[in-house]
């Protein structure tokens, strides 16, 4: 297995006028289309099953490193938490977190391999995250989404997925006081090692957000048994956070029948 | 101070703030994670619902007179993987519920673990 060339991470932490032109060069979207043909899916690695973050992957703590603006911002709002002004976040309306998080729900995830994409159920808020791993290049501008613009490519058995394109309405980790920048970009390194445990490296790189990298490393246990459970968030949502950020709950129920 | 350290000085702060938030959808900020405490009752409604399930239970008081608590836990996605069914808890079911209370007073907390009539432990959280 080949590491992507070391060059492309050099270019990435340039300034960002640069950095579309840059990226638009790399080897990301000029890799050799794998996983093209129903028969090329044949020779991809068995990832079947759902897949559920483990050891802790879930909470892991978030050793971000902010530049001094973010960290500013992040800084405003862990007071505010601390003066109890913000209880909650958005989450508790069912607004889902976006990425990454979404890969590190305690819910399971699938992977589906059809003919020039991977496809990603996500179980947590019932959504998903196209792959396309058919060797097209990102959008030159994409729209801001939750869970992104992602292309991937094959090195051997490891899938390396590159995002980009995320809304601003996301946190950049669980805390929802820091955020991120329209450079946010991801780099996530999926690969079987164990083969029930998949692990998944995910590399956050911003560079008006972040000082350094933010690279974490969680792994997913395999449940061959388990199939996907639906999850509608605003079935029966007690929990709510106002526009102000309190939290609160509710506690009116009648029986049904 | 230079604008590196106090950035890291936040890494580390950020590291120490995430036990808050253990459920992916909700902090636990109305909940008195400190308090536990123990009811017991009879189930009205077990409602097996996202993003959390919650438990309708009578419990009567010391004065005689019945309040309806809401106890809120794991959704059924998470409980039917680990040995929960919507048939775990049925209406008339006499259960003894462990849960953090509420900060407000109101009656209704954070779903720990239960008793239930044969005496079997179910929980909330691990297998």
């Amino acid at each position: 297995m080949t590491a992507k060339p070391a060059s492309a991470w050099i270019e990435l932490r340039l300034p960002g006028a640069l950095l579309i032109g840059v990226l638009a060069a790399t080897p990301v979207a000029a890799q050799s289309p794998q996983g093209e043909s129903w028969a090329s899916i044949a020779e991809l690695p068995d990832w079947g099953g759902l897949f559920e973050v483990a050891r802790g992957g879930a909470f892991l703590p978030e050793t971000l490193v902010l530049t001094p603006p973010y960290a500013a911002r992040a800084a405003a709002y862990a007071a505010a938490e601390a003066r109890g002004e913000i209880q909650d976040t958005p989450a508790a309306n069912c607004v889902p977190p976006g990425m990454p998080v979404v890969m590190w729900e305690p819910y399971p995830l699938e992977f589906i391999f059809t003919p020039g994409k991977v496809t990603i159920m996500i179980e947590a808020y019932s959504q998903w995250r196209q792959i396309f791993t058919d060797g097209r290049a990102h959008p030159e501008s994409p729209d801001p989404t939750f869970n992104g613009h992602s292309i991937g490519h094959w090195e051997g058995d490891t899938l390396i997925v590159d995002s980009i394109g995320f809304s601003l309405d996301t946190p950049l980790g669980r805390n929802y006081g820091a955020r991120h920048s329209e450079q946010l970009r991801i780099v996530e390194r999926m690969r079987l090692v164990e083969p029930d445990l998949l692990e998944i490296t995910t590399e956050i790189y911003d560079t008006e957000a972040l000082v350094e990298p933010w690279i974490s490393t969680r792994v997913y246990a395999r449940h061959r048994d388990w199939i996907l459970t639906e999850y509608i968030c605003q079935q029966n949502n007690r929990n709510f956070t106002t526009d102000d950020g309190k939290a609160g709950i509710n506690l009116e129920h009648e029986v049904e029948r | 101070m230079n604008a590196f350290s106090s950035a890291a000085r936040f890494g580390i702060v950020l590291a120490g703030l995430f036990a808050m938030s253990a459920w992916a959808h909700h902090s636990f900020s109305v909940f008195d994670m400190q308090t536990e405490i123990t009811l017991e009752g009879e189930v009205v409604e077990f409602e097996w619902t996202n993003p959390h399930t919650w438990a309708w239970v009578n419990v009567t008081n010391e004065d005689g007179t019945v309040t309806k608590w809401g106890f809120e836990g794991m959704s059924p996605n998470y409980l039917g993987r680990r040995g929960w069914t919507r048939d775990t808890l049925k209406p008339g079911d006499r259960i003894t519920v462990t849960a953090n209370p509420l900060k407000s007073g109101e009656p209704g907390g954070t779903f720990l673990r239960c008793t239930l009539e044969d005496g079997t432990v179910k929980v909330m959280f691990g297998r």
